[in-house]
């Protein structure tokens, strides 16, 4: 199974990623994750003004046979939803970095965030899961 | 214990399938995209592995008589070449396991029981022998088990050289001449279309699955499978059906034929009221979970989610769950609880879709 793993993001563990625009953090799962759960169909998301601290669940994403919680890599209040992923959930197969990204984040503070996982990083850590 | 593979494994990993255990055995779960598998069988066809079912035959003079004695459907006045579905009950009415008989010959049956209960079926089914005249033999090890499932299915059976007769109506069965003894060909399955399936040697059933697989017959896997028999409320045991519950709880007085001499569980579930109802319902926004609370009107907890998933046709959540039987006239709405959040639910008196099956 080759992944894609974009140059320009941050990653977890929980196979998230996340990157800076416009001072928002914007948080999706990564192309692993969406191979990995299989075809998406149903998505939970926070309401707007939602405070978050690292590591909470923010929101759920559901395949045919699975539940699997979706985790905030930073600390921050939820500026953005999108509304697609709730509307379209087999987005987050189709285009997990791009039309499925699910939140914006005004951050606490960057240190969070300059702490994910690099590309590089990512990429060694799911090589070595399989 | 040693996870055991089907004859067919090796098929699967050429296919790339996401493999997952399974009642013992390493079991394809999807191969391209659940939903994909699921419209095959509904609009065309699909085919899956089931050789992890068991087989068992029971041979004798009695062996009709005696399968009539441990299911609670009526196998006495099944014509020659018919096939019943039934649960296997203990004297107290609880479910052993639900099971296809077939009536092959006239002392010939076919049992084809869940993966999971070969042991515990084989067992029971053996205590109960001693006082008729005929045999068990466990052939789970020696037939492999393949369901062609959809409204194309016969078409591509008929593609692939495999004879299928005129007039072979729904839960038939016959001895294909091609493998003498081995080549069974029922028109059975769990999907709620039309379908058949093949239990064969394990030669034979590599050999058509290729076949089949070269034709365009598209293999779905086990999570396929689910969402097939929920969107028709078919039960699953260990599900719907278990040790401690007895087939009226769980939907299945249909099977339960009472003016039939004696078989095991008659005197208990002639008399029983049941303590559940098994209840279909559906969500607009979520999915119910295997394990979740049904609730009433007034938030009490009337029931669990047995089963439950989403509806690829119907793009909405449903599910099977069994309700307290108790005051159940007085429920009025239930709600399921999703992760701390009371969806309604509304309530279905018939499956979510009626399949196509003959």
């Amino acid at each position: 199974m080759t992944c894609i793993i974009p140059n320009n993001l941050k990653y977890t563990k929980e196979h998230e990623w996340a990157k800076i625009d416009n001072g928002l953090i914007i948080i999706g799962i990564t192309d692993y994750a969406q191979s990995a759960l299989g075809d998406i169909v149903f998505a939970e998301l926070p309401k707007i003004n939602t405070e978050l601290l690292a590591h909470q669940s923010f929101g759920v994403v559901e395949s045919i046979k699975s539940v699997s919680d979706l985790y905030t890599p930073v600390s921050g209040k939820v500026i953005e939803v999108n509304a697609l992923v709730i509307s379209n959930p087999e987005k987050c197969n189709e285009s997990p970095y791009e039309e499925a990204w699910m939140i914006k984040i005004q951050p606490a503070s960057q240190l969070e965030f300059d702490k994910l996982l690099s590309p590089q990083e990512y990429n060694e850590y799911i090589t070595n899961q399989k | 214990m040693k996870i055991q593979k089907t004859s067919l494994h090796n098929e699967h990993i050429i296919l790339n399938a996401k493999m997952a255990h399974f009642a013992g055995y390493d079991m394809p779960l999807q191969y391209s995209s659940v939903k994909e598998e699921v419209i095959a069988v509904r609009k065309n066809v699909g085919m899956f592995d089931v050789s992890h079912m068991g087989e068992f035959l029971i041979e004798g003079p009695q062996a009709i008589s005696f399968v009539d004695y441990i299911i609670t459907n009526d196998f006495t006045n099944l014509e020659l070449k018919k096939a019943v579905y039934s649960p296997l009950c203990r004297e107290d009415g609880t479910i052993i396991d639900d099971l296809i008989a077939y009536k092959l010959t006239d002392n010939q049956v076919l049992l084809c029981v869940n993966a999971s209960n070969i042991k515990k079926d084989f067992d029971w089914i053996k205590s109960q022998i001693s006082s008729f005249d005929c045999k068990l033999k466990n052939l789970s090890d020696e037939y492999s088990l393949i369901a062609v499932q959809g409204p194309n299915a016969e078409k591509v059976l008929k593609e692939v050289g495999i004879k299928i007769p005129e007039n072979f109506p729904y839960y038939s069965i016959i001895n294909n001449g091609l493998e003498k003894d081995k080549l069974l060909i029922a028109r059975t399955g769990y999907t709620g279309e039309d379908g058949f399936e093949i239990f064969s040697s394990h030669a034979f059933a590599c050999i058509l699955w290729k076949k089949l697989k070269s034709i365009g017959v598209v293999p779905c896997g086990l999570a396929a499978r689910d969402v097939l028999r929920i969107e028709v409320c078919y039960p699953l045991y260990g599900h719907e059906l278990t040790d401690f519950i007895t087939p009226l709880d769980s939907g299945l007085s249909w099977t339960l034929k009472t003016n039939r001499p004696n078989f095991i569980g008659k005197t208990f579930l002639s008399n029983y009221n049941p303590i559940y109802k098994l209840t279909k319902l559906s969500i607009k926004n979520g999915i119910p979970r295997e394990g979740y609370e049904i609730l009433n009107q007034d938030k009490r907890v009337v029931g669990k989610v047995t089963s439950g998933t989403m509806s690829i046709q119907d793009h909405k959540g449903i599910c099977m769950g069994l309700i307290e039987n108790k005051d159940i006239e007085k429920i009025e709405k239930y709600f399921i609880n999703i992760r701390g959040v009371y969806c309604e639910a509304n309530i279905h008196t018939k499956p979510f879709i009626t399949g196509g099956h003959k």
